[in-house]
C-alpha cells in the first residue's frame, strides 16, 4: 500500500467515525431545542388562554387546535405527542393538557400545536450541516493529499534512483535536493552509504585485479623461460617432454588462477548487468563454437525447444553458464554418445550419455571435484556455474539415470 | 626477412623482460628495454620505434597513460598492450586509446611474434606484404599462400596453422601454445590435442601435393616445429 493511499484511508476512516457520531449528536440536541422551544411556546398559549378566560367564555375560546371537555377533578398540566389525521395525512402534534376552573366547573383543556414544520426545520438543518462538514472533509483530504505529495516527491524519486543505482558503473548516486528535513537526511545517508559502498567496491576490484596482475607476471616468467628452453638445440625426447608438461601445468595454473578470479568477480558483483536474454538463440551460438569438438566425438545434439525463453542475466554470465555446461557434456561423454539440450515453461534440460560419476553426486558442484579419469578438467566450471545461478535464485539440480543431467529451474 | 625493426618493450619484471629481448634478438629485430614509465618516456625521445610492447602495471604508473603519448605523436608507431589483466573493460580501453593489440599475461613467445608480424604488417611497416620460407608464399591479408606459382586451397583454420608456424620458423612451438592459440582466434572451446592433430595432417597434406620438403616436424610427439 502507498504510504499516500494509507494515510489518506487513515484520514477518511476517522472523519467517517467522527462524522456519523457528530450528525447522531447534532440530530438529538437540534431535536431536544425545537422540543424545548414548541413546549414553551405550548405553556405561553396556555397562559394566554387562562389570562383571556377573565374577558370570555371557556366556549368561546374553543378553535380548531383547542379542544375542551368537562372532567371532575383538576389535573396538573402535562405534554404529550398526539396524532390528528388531516387531509388523510398523519400529522405529529404536541399537546398541552391542564385544567381550568369557571362557575364552578372543572374543564379540561387541550391546545395542540403541530410538529410538521418543526420536523422539517431539523432536517434542513441536518442536510445542510451534513452537506457542508462534507464540503469541508473534501477539500481538507485533497489539499492534504496534495501536499503529502508533494513533499514525497523528492522520496520517490530517490527510491527510483536506488533502485537504478548500480555499484559498478562510474556514475555515483545523485539524490535530489528535499525540503523535508527528514527526506534530506535520509538522502543524505543513502548518498553517503553508496559512496562508502561504492570505495569499498572499487577497492576490492583493484585488489582482485592486483592479485592477477601479480600471479600472471610469474607465470609469464615460467612460461618464456621453458618455450626459451624449449628451443635448445640437442635436446633429447625425456627432456623434451618434461619441457612440454611444464608448460601444460603453467598453462593450467594459470586457466586455474583466472577461473578463479572470475569467481571472486561474480561474488562481488562484479557482473551485473541486467538484459533479457532468448537462451534458444544463446544455445545455438554457443553450439557452434563447439561445433569441431562435437565433430571429432561424433556426438549427436538433440535440441528440443517447447518454448522461447528469456532470463534476465548479464550476459557474460548466462554464457558461462551456458559454455561450462555444454562443455561439460562433451568432455564426460562417449565417443558416438549424444547431448540433449531442451527447454520449457521455465527450465533448461541438459543431458549427455556418459559413465557415472566417480565420486558423490553431492559434491559435483564443489570447486576441484573431478572424475579421476579426466585430469584435463580443472573442475572449477560448475562451482561457477553454481555460483551465478545462487546470484540469480535459479535452482541448479544434477542427476544420474543411464545419462547425465543438469537442469536450471529459472524461477 | 626483416629490414631490422626497433621495438621498445616496456615491461618492469627484469626476467621476462630478458627473455623477450632475447627471443626479440633472435628474430631479426632490435630491441629496447624500459622497466619505468620514465625511462620509456625518454627513450620514445631519443629513438624512433616501430612497435611498442607496453606493460600495463609498471612501478610509477599505469601504462594507459603512456598509449595517447606514443600514438598521439607519431602515429605509425605500432602498439601491443601486455597486460595479465584480461577484464574486457581494460582491453576496451586500451584499443579504445589507441593501442593496436592486446595480449595477456602470460603469453607464449610465438604467440607475440606472430601478432607483432601481424601489427607490423597492418601498419605497412613492411613494404613487401608477404611472408616466405622457400618456394612457400604467404599473403596474409589476401589469405591465399603461393607455393611455385600454384594456389593451394586451405581452410580458414589450416591457413592460420601455416601462418603461426611462418611466423616462427624453425622454432619448437608446443601443443599447448598451437591450442590456446587456436581456440583463442576462433573462440573455440576445448581444442583438444586430437583436433590439432587433424588439422596439422590436413595441411601437411595439402602442402605436400606442391612441396617437396616436408617443412612441418613432429617434435618429439610434445610439439612442431616449421624447419627451414
Amino acid at each position: 500500500m502507498k504510504l499516500i493511499t494509507k494515510t489518506s484511508l487513515n484520514f477518511i476512516s476517522v472523519c467517517t467515525v467522527f462524522f456519523l457520531l457528530g450528525s447522531i449528536v447534532m440530530y438529538f440536541s437540534v431535536k431536544n431545542i425545537v422540543q424545548n422551544n414548541l413546549k414553551s411556546n405550548l405553556l405561553q398559549q396556555k397562559e394566554n388562554f387562562i389570562s383571556s378566560l377573565e374577558k370570555q367564555s371557556i366556549h368561546d375560546l374553543k378553535s380548531d387546535f383547542v379542544f375542551i371537555s368537562k372532567i371532575n377533578e383538576s389535573k396538573e398540566f402535562s405534554f404529550t405527542d398526539t396524532v390528528l389525521i388531516i387531509n388523510n395525512q398523519y400529522v405529529l402534534f404536541k399537546n398541552i393538557q391542564f385544567s381550568c376552573l369557571e362557575e364552578g366547573l372543572n374543564y379540561r383543556v387541550n391546545i395542540l400545536q403541530s410538529q410538521s414544520q418543526s420536523d422539517i426545520l431539523i432536517m434542513k438543518l441536518v442536510i445542510v450541516n451534513i452537506g457542508l462538514a462534507m464540503l469541508f472533509f473534501l477539500i481538507v483530504f485533497y489539499i492534504n493529499r496534495h501536499s503529502v505529495r508533494s513533499a514525497l516527491k523528492v522520496f520517490y524519486s530517490t527510491i527510483n534512483k536506488l533502485e537504478g543505482f548500480q555499484l559498478n558503473k562510474p556514475t555515483p548516486l545523485k539524490l535530489d535536493n528535499a525540503e523535508v528535513y527528514e527526506i534530506k537526511k535520509l538522502n543524505n545517508a543513502f548518498e553517503k552509504m553508496s559512496t562508502q559502498i561504492k570505495n569499498d567496491f572499487d577497492l576490492q576490484k583493484e585488489y582482485t585485479e592486483n592479485i592477477t596482475h601479480e600471479l600472471q607476471t610469474p607465470l609469464s616468467v615460467i612460461s618464456t623461460k621453458v618455450d626459451e628452453l624449449m628451443q635448445s638445440e640437442n635436446l633429447n625426447k625425456h627432456q623434451m617432454e618434461q619441457l612440454a608438461v611444464l608448460i601444460e601445468t603453467t598453462n593450467r595454473l594459470s586457466k586455474i588462477n583466472k577461473s578463479l578470479i572470475f569467481l571472486t568477480k561474480i561474488d562481488n558483483r562484479f557482473y551485473s548487468d541486467k538484459k533479457k536474454i532468448l537462451l534458444n538463440n544463446l544455445i545455438d551460438d554457443k553450439l557452434c563454437l563447439f561445433e569441431d569438438i562435437i565433430g571429432q566425438k561424433h556426438i549427436k545434439i538433440e535440441l528440443d525447444y517447447k518454448k522461447d525463453i528469456y532470463v534476465e542475466i548479464d550476459p557474460n554470465l548466462a554464457e558461462t553458464i551456458l559454455i561450462n555446461l555444454i562443455k561439460n557434456a562433451i568432455i564426460h561423454n562417449h565417443h558416438d554418445g549424444y547431448i540433449k539440450i531442451s527447454l520449457t515453461e521455465n527450465s533448461l534440460f541438459i543431458s549427455n550419455s556418459g559413465d557415472e560419476l566417480s565420486f558423490n553426486q553431492s559434491n559435483i558442484f564443489n570447486r576441484f571435484t573431478r572424475n579421476s579419469v579426466s585430469n584435463k578438467s580443472l573442475g572449477i566450471g560448475l562451482s561457477i556455474v553454481k555460483r551465478i545461478c545462487d546470484l540469480y535464485n535459479f535452482n541448479i539440480k544434477y542427476d544420474y539415470k543411464d545419462e547425465h543431467r543438469f537442469i536450471i529451474n529459472f524461477n | 626477412m626483416h629490414n631490422k625493426h626497433k621495438i621498445l618493450v616496456v615491461e618492469d619484471e627484469v626476467e621476462l623482460a630478458k627473455s623477450t629481448l632475447n627471443f626479440l634478438e633472435e628474430n631479426g629485430f632490435i630491441a629496447f628495454h624500459a622497466s619505468t614509465l620514465n625511462k620509456a618516456t625518454i627513450l620514445l625521445k631519443q629513438n624512433n620505434f616501430n612497435v611498442v610492447l607496453l606493460d600495463l602495471g609498471l612501478p610509477d604508473g599505469d601504462g594507459m597513460s603512456l598509449i595517447q603519448r606514443i600514438k598521439g605523436s607519431k602515429n605509425e608507431i605500432g602498439l601491443i598492450i601486455i597486460s595479465a589483466q584480461d577484464t574486457l573493460d581494460k582491453k576496451i580501453e586500451g584499443l579504445d586509446l589507441g593501442a593496436d593489440d592486446y595480449l595477456t599475461k602470460p603469453y607464449f613467445l610465438s604467440e607475440l611474434k606472430a601478432r607483432l608480424n601481424a601489427v607490423i604488417r597492418r601498419l605497412n611497416l613492411d613494404a613487401n606484404n608477404e611472408i616466405s620460407a622457400n618456394e612457400i608464399s604467404l599473403f596474409p591479408d589476401e589469405m591465399r599462400v603461393i607455393v611455385n606459382g600454384n594456389q593451394v586451397d586451405l581452410t580458414a583454420k589450416e591457413f592460420d596453422l601455416l601462418l603461426y608456424f611462418m611466423s616462427n620458423q624453425n622454432r619448437v612451438i608446443s601443443k599447448i601454445t598451437l591450442g590456446e592459440y587456436m581456440s583463442s582466434s576462433y573462440l573455440d572451446y576445448g581444442f583438444t590435442d586430437d583436433m590439432l592433430y587433424t588439422h596439422v595432417k590436413n595441411l601437411k597434406k595439402k602442402l605436400s601435393d606442391y612441396v617437396s620438403n616436408d617443412y612441418i616436424k613432429n617434435v618429439y610427439g610434445v610439439g612442431y616445429k616449421f624447419e627451414v
